[in-house]
């Protein structure tokens, strides 16, 4: 009885987080699901219209597009924002003096807003002679570049501002991995002989690598939200080539259309490819994420 | 140690810097609480002072909120005058609450406000937006109000269909139209040598004329020709107008309804194909556009026009105050001449602006309002009070270097238009010989306007402009697949749409 | 050959003291410093640029390929903020940010107290819905929540952002963590005492959990004052718009003049900034029990 009080208790304790739980992440998630699968107005659903969003969905070249661009943004964001924070963590692991500094200024950009930066950016990427990588190529002997409105370089750059940002956080977690490995595993490399790139190849390296497994499926999460990055410095463009599956949501929900359904649409198939590469994850690494 | 004494260092100039700001922000004595007017340290216009202050109804109760408020960032006559406005407002409806609240029309923000609730009273939508906004009940009938106003009688019968629902209710009313022209910086065209011994600059005509005058400007100052917002629904906006010309009307034209009610895109028409072409020789034949054309906006158009990085730009009447007074442009460095003409005809794109109420607007609310418009001189009646409106606005509008023109008037009201021109000739500030090709073209009939495209325009323009953004950044890009990728785009949404 | 350095700091990375200072070593060290020259530069070149792109007006900032601006027209500065009335939006913005912080700190706090201390019947379930919120970006799930915010007429005020800061399922978890390592001793004798379960928690947990409180404090501050979105489409564009709302709406806006967007960039960098050199020790120390995020 008095079991039965606590448990009581002690469940009303969690029920206002748990309701703000479910109302700002759970029954949002539920209510995509549904509201795929209708026509709207306004903000009401008016009718069932079973699977027609999303064959409405496929059928658009923008979401084909979308999708194809996502997987072009997971590539380009395993090759710069997955890297570079690796290199951050060894070079400046490497360094004595300055190294605090270096850590500071290499985590400050994370610390400014994501919107600043794109708006700060786009004045660096602009393809007149006056934006400021072209004043510094100019001042390097090159021609002008035109940046964003090149289809192949719309999303390098836009994962370069996002590494940009995120890189130094990302790197002092690596840093934190590599202080922790026993000194007394150099020196007896050492002893045995291994050389500097022995080191890396045999202690270094695997001591990323396991870190880096677990830092790859938070990079790969946050490659799907990318969504105002694309709104702020391209607006998808150009010719959608830097369309997100997020951006697409967004532009379907509030560019005008109002078309809750398809949007919603989107979000699922979008939630559903990350679920896949989760479950792929976990099943290549052969161990439940855990985080408790 | 080193290291602590240059964070000290640099914590201490940002929170100085800080300090400084909000010192400054303070210092002014206006209120600096939300939603307050700015600082106007300017008087208003002196005409104001020839509007009546007797008061006219001290019963009227209402506390309206006007979106159509100058923004914040406004030039300080602007405000001043509104500023003028709104203290009269208070004298001739003592219990009237005028609460400025610039807002900057887009569908997006407005839907959560009037969701919300916080939406502004009174708000100007372009005319694209009025049926989709009834459609779902997002603005309030003032259809009484109106009648009490005796507006309801001078709607033209196109506005009853713009501004209405099938039940003959009305939900806002005209504000002014636009025309589609072309504004001109005479500084490049003066230094790239194409000026008339007049001393005017040599214009372009047709849209050919337009590519080679690009040309020249571009070799003899190194700036762009052409700025074109090739970006979210301006670049479609603008092509549309340019298709036209080159034949993209009658049985060509972008959209047409079948004999079933069965709405059909046609972007791959002869014309179509030969403007897209066009357009496709001003980046990789004449070179005259913009490097950034891709992600400007139409914003972005006035900034480039206005500090001299371009020197045409395809825009309307009502925009002239953006790049002059709003980026610094002199007045006698700006024209405005007509939408060049094309192989296919000679048309020009108009449209226009309404006022329309937040979906919980009052009646009285909406009186409110409507005295407020006609306090500033936008509704069709000439008195004594709307003729001083009238001047002191062109007055504030010359005090900080905008072009004073005549307007396009919305309402056909022949003693009100003939007013509103002579207001504009006697505040004029600028050598009608600029403009005059403008305001005749459509008179003259040399020009034919051209209402926007029936339905779901701006998704077509969506679509129009990523097929030009394609034809742009990729020189090796084809044009028929462009087009006939934006058809079928544009097609399966008409399908989804409205040919369920 | 174990010469201590000047500093007597031992190097940590992969190469050590014990190594021979030879050639290749001398040059890897140097390339070493160098990339952290550019690292240094790259990061903070363009928040430099900006600061100095807002004292240029806007045909100096269209035109000119300089760097420097003409002249230090502080000026222009003190106008834009004027213009923009940027000090209500950063009183909104300090608004936002007290209430999450306070909803942060109680809502994620009591659940995670509840999961790791009180474990009542059937508490697993929900630690595994907090776990797996993880896995899925809370973006995709805006367009709803959008419709449930507006459907409880929420919209237009702070209300919702406030809660929203309550169902933060990374805070949660760090929470736990650190309740896991507190001594169950302590909460037993408060049991004895006779302290019912919320004043446990209000007189015992959080304050022996100062230290991660702190950091879901930093955090909270720093993600609030960074987030548009959902503020946009709570806010709107009305009287309450937060800092970050101002400058999206303002970049949308027609009539913007580019050189008031930088200096409006330069007012939304300025107090991250400055709260960065007041709390960047705590800020890079917990970002390895954060993870990724923002």
């Amino acid at each position: 009885m008095r079991k039965l009080k606590q448990n009581a208790i002690s469940w009303l304790i969690m029920l206002p987080s748990i309701a703000l739980f479910a109302f700002f992440l759970w029954t949002p998630l539920l209510q995509s699901v549904r509201m795929s699968f209708y026509r709207t107005r306004n903000i009401e659903l008016v009718e069932f219209v079973g699977l027609s969003n999303y064959i409405s969905i496929f059928g658009r070249q923008e979401f084909r597009q979308a999708l194809a661009n996502t997987f072009s943004y997971t590539f380009w964001s395993l090759l710069l924002g997955f890297f570079v924070p690796i290199l951050l963590a060894l070079v400046i692991g490497e360094t004595v003096r300055g190294r605090g500094i270096f850590r500071t200024i290499a985590y400050l950009p994370n610390i400014l807003p994501g919107l600043a930066a794109m708006i700060l950016w786009s004045a660096f990427f602009s393809a007149e002679d006056t934006g400021v990588i072209n004043i510094i190529l100019g001042h390097l002997g090159f021609e002008s570049r035109t940046f964003l409105t090149e289809v192949n370089l719309v999303i390098p750059i836009i994962v370069f501002i996002s590494t940009w940002r995120g890189a130094g956080a990302t790197a002092l977690i690596y840093m934190a991995g590599l202080a922790g490995i026993n000194p007394e595993l150099y020196e007896a490399a050492t002893i045995d002989g291994a050389g500097i790139w022995r080191r890396i190849r045999y202690i270094t390296g695997p001591a990323i690598f396991n870190l880096g497994s677990t830092l790859l499926i938070l990079q790969i999460i946050t490659v799907f939200q990318i969504m105002y990055e694309p709104l702020v410095l391209t607006g998808g463009g150009p010719d959608n080539a830097s369309m997100s599956l997020m951006l697409l949501m967004w532009n379907y929900a509030f560019g005008g259309a109002m078309d809750f359904g398809r949007a919603s649409a989107v979000a699922v198939v979008t939630a559903v490819i990350l679920l896949g590469f989760t479950v792929l994850y976990s099943i290549i690494n052969k161990r439940k994420i855990e985080w408790d | 140690m080193k290291n602590r004494l240059c964070q000290l260092l640099l914590v201490a100039v940002l929170a100085a810097l800080c300090v400084a700001l909000v010192a400054c922000g303070e210092s002014s004595d206006s209120p600096t609480g939300v939603g307050s007017a700015p600082v106007v340290n300017v008087a208003p216009p002196e005409e104001i002072a020839e509007i009546s202050i007797d008061v006219i109804d001290p019963y009227l109760t209402a506390t309206i909120t006007l979106g159509n408020w100058p923004p914040d960032t406004a030039p300080e006559h602007e405000l001043a005058l509104f500023e003028g406005f709104r203290q009269i407002m208070n004298a001739q409806f003592p219990n009237v609450t005028v609460v400025p609240a610039f807002f900057s029309y887009t569908l997006s923000s407005y839907l959560p406000m009037a969701r919300g609730g916080t939406a502004p009273t009174l708000f100007q939508p372009p005319f694209t937006d009025p049926q989709l906004l009834i459609q779902q009940g997002l603005v309030a009938d003032v259809t009484d109000a109106l009648a009490e106003f005796g507006l309801l009688e001078k709607f033209s019968p196109s506005y009853i269909d713009l501004l209405g629902d099938e039940n003959g209710r009305i939900f806002g009313l005209p504000r002014d139209g636009y025309v589609l022209g072309m504004h001109i910086n005479i500084d490049l065209f003066r230094e790239a040598g194409l000026m008339t011994e007049d001393g005017l600059p040599m214009v372009p005509r047709t849209l050919q004329e337009m590519a080679e005058k690009g040309r020249i400007i571009r070799e003899e100052t190194g700036r762009a020709g052409l700025v074109f917002p090739a970006s979210e629904t301006f670049g479609g906006w603008l092509f549309t107008n340019i298709a036209w010309n080159f034949g993209a009307t009658g049985e060509y034209a972008l959209q047409r309804q079948e004999e079933d009610g069965r709405w059909v895109a046609n972007f791959t028409s002869p014309p179509m194909i030969e403007a897209m072409y066009f357009m496709r020789s001003l980046r990789w034949e004449y070179d005259i556009l913009n490097a950034d054309a891709t992600t400007t906006n139409w914003a972005g158009t006035h900034n480039i026009l206005g500090t001299g990085m371009a020197a045409m730009n395809l825009a309307a009447n009502d925009s002239v105050a953006e790049p002059t007074a709003g980026r610094g442009l002199p007045v006698d460095s700006f024209a405005l001449i007509p939408f060049p003409a094309g192989p296919g005809g000679s048309y020009a794109l108009t449209g226009g602006t309404a006022f329309m109420f937040s979906p919980d607007t009052t009646h009285d609310e909406a009186v409110a309002s409507l005295h407020f418009l006609n306090l500033i001189g936008v509704l069709p009646f000439v008195t004594d009070d709307t003729i001083a409106a009238q001047r002191a606005g062109a007055a504030a509008a010359r005090d900080r270097g905008v072009p004073v023109l005549p307007g396009i008037p919305a309402w056909n009201d022949e003693g009100f238009i003939a007013m509103q021109r002579a207001v504009a000739d006697e505040f004029s500030n600028v050598d009608m010989r600029l403009y005059d090709d403008f305001f005749n073209s459509f008179v003259d009939g040399s020009i034919t306007l051209r209402g926007e495209e029936p339905v779901f325009t701006q998704q077509m323009y969506r679509d129009l402009t990523a097929a030009i953004q394609r034809i742009i950044t990729r020189e090796n890009a084809d044009v028929l697949t462009a087009l006939q990728q934006a058809e079928e785009r544009f097609q399966e949404f008409l399908d989804d749409e409205i040919n369920r | 050959m174990r010469k201590k350095r000047k500093a007597g700091l031992p190097r940590t990375g992969i190469i050590r003291d014990f190594d021979k200072k030879t050639i290749g070593v001398k040059l890897t060290l140097a390339v070493v410093y160098i990339i952290c020259a550019v690292i240094v530069i790259v990061s903070i070149f363009p928040i430099f640029w900006v600061f100095m792109a807002g004292f240029k007006d806007l045909r100096e900032f269209m035109t000119s390929t300089a760097i420097m601006p003409e002249v230090f027209d502080f000026v222009r500065y003190v106008r834009t903020w004027n213009q923009l009335n940027f000090l209500s939006n950063y009183i909104n913005s300090f608004y936002v940010i007290l209430g999450s912080v306070i909803s942060a700190l109680v809502f994620n706090g009591l659940l995670a107290y509840g999961l790791t201390i009180l474990k009542p019947k059937g508490h697993g379930i929900v630690n595994k819905l907090v776990i797996g919120s993880l896995l899925i970006p809370t973006t995709i799930a805006l367009v709803p929540l959008f419709i449930n915010i507006q459907n409880f007429n929420m919209g237009g005020f702070f209300t919702p952002l406030w809660l929203a800061a309550g169902a933060n399922a990374f805070q949660v978890i760090l929470f736990k963590q650190f309740f896991q390592s507190l001594p169950p001793s302590i909460l037993d004798a408060a049991k004895i005492d006779g302290c019912g379960q919320l004043s446990i928690f209000s007189r015992i947990v959080m304050p022996l959990s100062k230290p991660i409180c702190v950091v879901v404090t930093i955090f909270t501050v720093n993600g609030v004052w960074s987030d548009f979105l959902l503020p946009y489409l709570v806010l709107g564009v009305g009287r309450w718009q937060t800092v970050m709302v101002r400058l999206f709406v303002f970049s949308t806006q027609q009539t913007i003049n580019n050189d008031d967007l930088m200096r409006a960039v330069v007012f939304s960098m300025i107090p991250p900034i400055i709260f960065f050199f007041f709390f960047q020790k705590t800020l890079t120390e917990n970002i390895t029990t954060v993870g990724i995020k923002g």
